[in-house]
């Protein structure tokens, strides 16, 4: 008797164990995953058509000129972008102008040069750089940095050049307060640096030493081997990482608010103040209301335009260079 | 039926003149990697002039360093250093007061994968030629035509000249590689186990531009393939641990080596 029961469940167990695998699982799964990817969508739309909803009576108002005008004036309601959308593109530029050849640099000297007890130290001093919140920045940069810029950089280079063509306009501070987009400029490119030069190291990291060793083999100098073979080897990633670093400066709010002086005028010198976009927001939104509120929104709706701009340049410049 | 037989040279392999002047001596060299580990031991060898040396070996016994040395690559990694002599035309390549970009234009390189440069084929040749001289248009365009055409790579790109090396396939790759050597005049090249990432066809390809350098340059080739070594090669060396065990003509070392560790090796008993 119990050799029979013994029998049966032999036999039955293996068909219980083969049973076919519930669906239910992977209908969870997918429906999970593709809730998330959705709910980015969604957001990203939500905060899209608030904004743009909360700016479109002053692009109503204003029109086309809204762009191109440069007044901000809250007492007679007349507001335009343009001081605001030049100073961010501007620093932006500033910042990559700076930040980019010293990002390569490190990258580089990490990868090439440094000899190898220096490296994670070296590497790992410039990551903690990223790590610095940017408010620290705003206040170093304000309270350290530009008086010491002011003193020593705008005073000298303003006398030098005062009176000279172009370079008159350009480097001539009226008040030599030290701060201004140029400083703005500054600020942004330290803290682009370490994104960009950690990425651009990572990359030529990955370049086969085979590759490397072969352009040393033909009689190339270091200056060659990097110049002709490696960084363009790496250009791809190189520019994916300066977008990055573009997309970054864009948008950055409270260090350049710290910094740039906050004024609504279009100079031509760099050392004068002016603002950006996400430091007008940051500096006005607190009390705006009515129109002033709609042309804060309106130039967030800009901001987001311009990054989204520099995203498909990104994509574009990338493509074209896998071609290559 | 002898094992060696097997992997006798083929009746068209040509003789090892040993009559040809020595363009490389090796003498009493020693290698040591950063980490004090020691690459090559007190190795002595002759490299003939317009002859094809093997360098063969089990992974590990020192032949791509030995070659390695020929035009101090290794100095790249800092921390890894050669002593005693090698006399390259009887001047020694390991002392200091070397130029080494100079030297590396006179002894040439083609490494184990493909390395094209990213730039287009035409300018991946022209590249080291530019490095070292200055030459107008049409000076350049015939030289890089006729390293192409050495490399039997010409009638292949001829029309495709600006488009990326990188477009190539493998063997193309290759052989764009050496004709980017051979651009340079060397008087000298090492091949770093060339045709290791390669199909058959490639690499017979490859074995047959080697045979038609040689009546131009010395060369000195490190192998894992033993057929490889007895087809195209004069002169062969074996290697183990980082010594040189036995050196002679490739016809000889392939029939009647002289030492058991080298019989083991050709006929397959380790490495």
């Amino acid at each position: 008797m119990v050799a029979l029961t013994e029998n049966v469940a032999l036999a039955t167990s293996p068909a219980a164990t083969r049973r076919a695998p519930s669906r239910l699982g992977d209908r969870i799964f997918r429906a999970a995953a593709l809730g998330s990817a959705l709910l980015v969508l969604v957001v990203l739309a939500g905060i899209l058509a608030a904004i743009a909803y909360g700016g479109w009576p002053a692009f109503q108002t204003f029109g086309p000129g809204f762009l191109t005008s440069s007044a901000w004036n809250v007492g007679r309601e007349e507001y335009g972008a343009l001081v605001a959308i030049i100073g961010t593109l501007v620093s932006a530029v500033l910042a990559l102008v700076i930040g980019v050849p010293i990002s390569l640099g490190i990258a580089i000297y990490l990868t090439q040069l440094c000899p190898g007890w220096a490296r994670r130290p070296v590497a790992m001093t410039i990551e903690l750089l990223a790590a610095v919140p940017s408010i620290i920045y705003g206040m170093w940069g304000l309270f350290v940095f530009a008086p010491l810029f002011a003193r020593f950089v705008q005073v000298p280079v303003s006398n030098l050049v005062e009176g000279m063509p172009i370079v008159g306009t350009l480097l001539y501070a009226q008040v030599p307060s030290g701060v201004g987009v140029l400083t703005a400029g500054i600020i942004l490119a330290i803290m682009i640096v370490p994104f960009v030069a950690s990425i651009t190291r990572d990359m030529l990291d990955q370049i086969p030493t085979v590759l490397r060793e072969s352009a040393y083999g033909i009689g190339c100098t270091t200056w060659e081997v990097v110049r002709h073979v490696l960084v363009p080897q790496a250009s791809v990633s190189i520019i994916g990482a300066i977008m990055l670093g573009l997309g970054r400066a864009l948008g950055e709010t409270m260090a350049v608010t710290f910094v740039i002086g906050n004024a609504n005028r279009l100079s031509a010198s760099i050392f004068d103040p002016g603002s950006t976009i996400a430091s007008r927001i940051a500096n006005e939104f607190n009390e705006a209301d009515g129109m002033q509120l709609n042309a804060l929104m309106a130039l967030g709706c800009i901001l987001f335009v311009i990054t989204f701009i520099v995203l498909i340049v990104a994509r574009l410049l990338v493509r074209r260079a896998k071609v290559a | 039926m002898s094992a060696t037989a097997t992997v006798a040279p083929t009746p068209g392999a040509s003789r090892a003149d040993e009559t040809a002047p020595v363009r490389i001596a090796v003498k009493n060299l020693n290698f040591f990697y950063d980490n004090g580990f020691q690459g090559l031991k007190n190795i002595n060898l002759n490299f003939h002039d317009r002859q094809v040396t093997a360098l063969i070996g089990p992974s590990g016994c020192g032949k791509s360093t030995l070659l390695r040395t020929f035009n101090r690559i290794y100095s790249v990694y800092p921390g890894q250093r050669a002593e005693g002599e090698i006399l390259l035309d009887g001047r020694n390549i390991l002392d200091p007061s070397i130029d080494l970009n100079e030297l590396r234009a006179r002894v040439g390189m083609v490494f184990q994968k493909p390395t094209p440069f990213p730039m287009s084929i035409y300018d991946n040749v022209a590249f080291g030629i530019r490095l070292y001289e200055r030459l107008g248009k049409a000076d350049l365009d015939a030289r890089v035509e006729e390293a192409l055409r050495k490399s039997a790579l010409w009638d292949e790109v001829k029309d495709k000249l600006r488009q990326s090396g990188m477009g190539l396939s493998g063997g193309q790759q290759q052989r764009l590689c050496i004709a980017r050597t051979v651009a340079q005049r060397p008087e000298v090249i090492l091949f770093d186990e060339p045709t290791s990432a390669l199909d058959p066809i490639s690499t017979g390809r490859i074995e047959e531009l080697i045979e038609q350098l040689r009546s131009e340059f010395t060369i000195a080739i490190v192998t894992h393939n033993m057929q490889q070594a007895a087809r195209i090669s004069q002169f062969t060396a074996f290697m183990y641990l980082g010594e040189l065990i036995e050196f002679g003509q490739t016809t000889r070392m392939f029939m009647n080596p002289a030492k058991q560790q080298t019989q083991d090796y050709i006929t397959g008993r380790f490495g």
